[in-house]
């Protein structure tokens, strides 16, 4: 499956903008299931300056800085990926959620530190809220770590309503888990969280999903902008994305953008700007299928 | 003995000028000599002048929550607290051993984490410090050095022996009163000082400035430094001055400097003007606002991208407060064994740590005789002081021990050594602490002496200057006045 994606953000001032420096994540990653083939970045107006480096989670980071006056400013990236389906280990065969959460208590094999890393509470998942409570039904006694993990984002998909007018970026978590709504970043978040309180590792995902679905099926939630889903850890096999929103293991309609402990790590496009007045934001996602 | 110290009292507290006997230790012999000939109304002038000056010259410091107004100045005590040179030598030993053993474990914690693979550290503790900056491994800081500028914390038991209490790899603050007040007793008793063979403090701020420029960039030879402060609101902005003027270099505020190109620049009247090399007195957290805290108007947007390209130096680095976490505290000693091969020479106080299940219950089950402190709070706030605590209050703090763990760690109480102090028109023993400041450089250096901290309430162990705390000036005495070490020889090139 290969599909050609782009992604437009748009700032407009209502006054001149001195000096702006933004930091995107922006390029599809390379993982087993997905190649990203071409990328590219393009500007109005141009940057004076534009660096990339590659942050600790992998994530390709592009920092541009705009230093002459403007009005109005606009990111746009164009990539093509290839994906391959994602081989999924049957959820009953894999291993007791507690012996999991075992294996990442101290001392903590080598070879798991860096999904340990996912473990603890992050910068916008601090561990004191009542989340154990919400985790606990799905994580009955010696029940296998993934069909928890399934029945968890089954859980949060029939009790939560998605509704992009509920919550804003900076919504907190209990919030969300009090007004039962929500949309995908506060899923994917209330996903993390749920895991971690149970000691498991879980991370953030940052994509999109095909626009347009194929013939006969549903379209999906999320589709007009970034979607966001969450990822948790099966020894003997690795990381295992789903996607509360939509009720799913991801596959073939999912392509991963960037990876980090909650939405701070990997917010697609963030700026710092001098002067400007107040700004709006539009941003625009188009995912097509490639026909070969 | 003089008049002054007639009804002077030990009580059972290790006194570091008189001994169980009542008799002066040798050290404090001179001193005691000369000002234990003033009458208590002589002592008393001299005490209010140096007040009068302090707050003439806005030696001052910000309570933070206290309705008495924000600004006092920084109570001082007249009577030096005098280290003898044995002493010295292996505080010195110990610091220099601790720092290097800290920058180290920095440097490999944002790097390849050997100390966690090979299983000397466990890893929950680090990656969950609150101050670990993951998204911060993998980049080059210049030298190698994270710390360059440490206040480390050190008491005196019942006994006389030193500990480390804690480490300040962040932004400690205190240097300027340690210079402050050395320029007070001099004024109080001219002469003095001369007669006695005394390490210097004044070369400070050359050090401070030699520390600095070791860090810029390569092949600048003549680099820009500036003193970034959060602004005058901030509890330490005299300091921030003081030790700008000290080095003679600018002090700005984040809106002063501006990104371009990756490099850094100072808005002066003659127009932009580079900086290689910026003293930082704002938190990791307030820095970059395209890094880190989104909301922060105090610093500078694309700083790091600077950092990381090796254009402008920072000290201290980011990511520091790891070692200032006080269940990370606890592993120093291993940090040491693992990259030094060395025992610690300064040794740690006992430490629990909440986040061990047998200890947190040891420490639950033992409040009354504990001090209970939060992991990342300092300056005295955020801690239970077990004895002297209410059943209801102890109570409370268990609570909030149980909910989070990871958050606490106990120390038992220590019966901190005690200074005479002079109350109203007489002197009594007081609880103290002793702050020195290790710089590192080319090489590691230890400022001799420090600053005293002092409890100036009656009983209380806490010296904090945000509780109140008052200092003395520190006197590091050396046996030979010919065979001291020059402070401000040049580098070896």
């Amino acid at each position: 499956m290969k599909y050609r994606i782009t992604h437009r953000t748009t700032y407009v001032y209502s006054s001149r903008v001195v000096v702006s420096h933004h930091a995107a994540r922006l390029r599809p990653r390379d993982t087993e299931t997905q190649r990203c083939q071409e990328f590219s970045l393009s500007f109005d107006p141009e940057p004076d300056l534009l660096t990339e480096h590659t942050d600790s989670f992998g994530n390709l980071v592009s920092c541009f800085s705009v230093q002459k006056l403007h009005k109005q400013f606009e990111v746009i990236s164009r990539s093509l990926v290839s994906l391959t389906p994602v081989l999924q280990p049957d959820p009953l065969q894999t291993p007791p959620w507690e012996s999991v959460a075992a294996m990442f208590r101290d001392p903590v094999a080598v070879d798991l530190l860096d999904p340990c890393q996912f473990v603890f509470g992050s910068p916008l998942l601090i561990h004191e809220m009542p989340l154990r409570e919400f985790a606990l039904p799905s994580f009955t006694k010696g029940r296998p770590v993934l069909a928890a993990t399934a029945d968890l984002c089954r859980r949060i998909y029939r009790e939560f309503v998605f509704d992009p007018k509920a919550t804003t970026i900076s919504t907190p978590l209990n919030e969300v888990l009090e007004k039962k709504r929500g949309v995908c970043q506060d899923f994917a978040h209330l996903a993390i969280a749920s895991l971690r309180a149970m000691g498991l590792p879980a991370r953030y995902i940052s994509g999109y999903l095909r626009t347009h679905p194929p013939a006969g099926k549903p379209r999906l939630q999320g589709v007009d902008a970034s979607h966001a889903w969450a990822s948790c850890f099966v020894p003997g096999f690795g990381w295992v994305d789903f996607d509360p929103t939509n009720n799913c293991f991801t596959s073939l309609d999912h392509i991963t953008v960037a990876i980090g402990r909650d939405f701070s790590d990997v917010s697609p496009v963030r700026g710092i700007i001098t002067g400007g007045g107040r700004h709006t934001v539009g941003v625009g996602v188009d995912v097509e299928p490639v026909v070969s | 003995m003089s008049s002054l110290f007639n009804d002077y009292q030990p009580e059972g507290f290790f006194d570091e000028v008189f001994s169980k006997s009542g008799k002066a230790r040798p050290h404090y012999g001179a001193m005691l000599d000369s000002i234990g000939s003033l009458t208590p109304s002589d002592y008393s002038t001299r005490q209010k002048a140096v007040d009068a000056a302090f707050l003439r010259q806005g030696v001052t410091f910000t309570v933070y929550g206290d309705d008495q107004g924000t600004e006092r100045i920084f109570p001082f005590d007249l009577m030096p607290r005098i280290i003898p040179q044995r002493e010295w030598e292996t505080i010195e030993a110990g610091l220099i051993q601790r720092i290097t053993a800290l920058n180290l474990f920095l440097n490999d914690i944002y790097h390849g984490q050997k100390i966690i693979t090979d299983k000397a550290v466990p890893a929950e503790l680090v990656l969950t410090a609150s101050h670990y900056r993951p998204e911060f491994r993998g980049i080059k800081v210049p030298h190698g050095i994270y710390i360059h500028i440490c206040g480390t914390d050190l008491v005196r038991d019942g006994k006389g022996d030193y500990y480390v209490l804690e480490d300040n790899g962040r932004c400690p603050s205190g240097a300027s009163y340690m210079l402050e007040n050395r320029n007070a007793m001099k004024r109080a008793f001219p002469g003095l000082l001369q007669q006695l063979p005394v390490r210097p403090v004044d070369a400070y701020g050359s050090m401070l400035r030699e520390t600095l420029a070791h860090l810029a960039p390569s092949g600048v030879l003549d680099p820009a430094i500036v003193v970034l402060t959060p602004g005058i609101y901030n509890s330490a902005y005299f300091e921030h001055c003081y030790l700008a003027k000290q080095m003679g270099v600018p002090i700005v505020e984040g809106r002063d400097l501006i990104l371009r190109n990756d490099r850094v620049f100072m808005r002066t009247t003659k127009g932009l003007e580079q900086v290689h090399v910026i003293y930082r007195r704002i938190d990791d957290d307030f820095l970059d606002p395209q890094v880190f805290r989104k909301d922060s108007l105090l610093g500078v947007p694309g700083i790091i991208n600077a950092y990381r390209k090796g254009n402008v130096a920072l000290a201290n680095s980011i990511g520091t407060g790891v070692a200032d976490d006080k269940a990370v505290y606890a592993l120093v000693p291993k940090m040491i064994k693992y990259y030094l091969d060395q025992d610690p020479i300064l040794p740690n106080v006992e430490t629990f740590l909440g986040v061990e299940p047998k200890e947190c219950s040891y420490i639950l089950d033992n409040l009354d005789k504990l001090v209970v402190k939060a992991v990342n709070e300092s300056g005295g706030y955020g801690m239970l002081m077990g004895p002297h605590a209410s059943k209801k209050e102890r109570a409370e703090f268990g609570e909030r021990i149980k909910s989070n763990p990871r958050n606490y760690i106990a120390q038992p109480v220590l019966q901190l050594s005690r200074h005479p102090v002079f109350v109203d028109d007489h002197f009594e023993g007081r609880h103290i602490d002793l702050r020195p400041y290790v710089l590192c450089g080319d090489r590691v250096r230890v400022v001799p002496g420090g600053l005293t901290r002092v409890a100036l309430k009656k009983g209380s162990l806490v010296v904090n200057s945000s509780q109140g705390g008052g200092s003395k000036d520190t006197w590091v005495l050396w046996d030979d006045p010919l065979d001291m070490p020059a402070e401000t020889t040049p580098p070896a090139a």
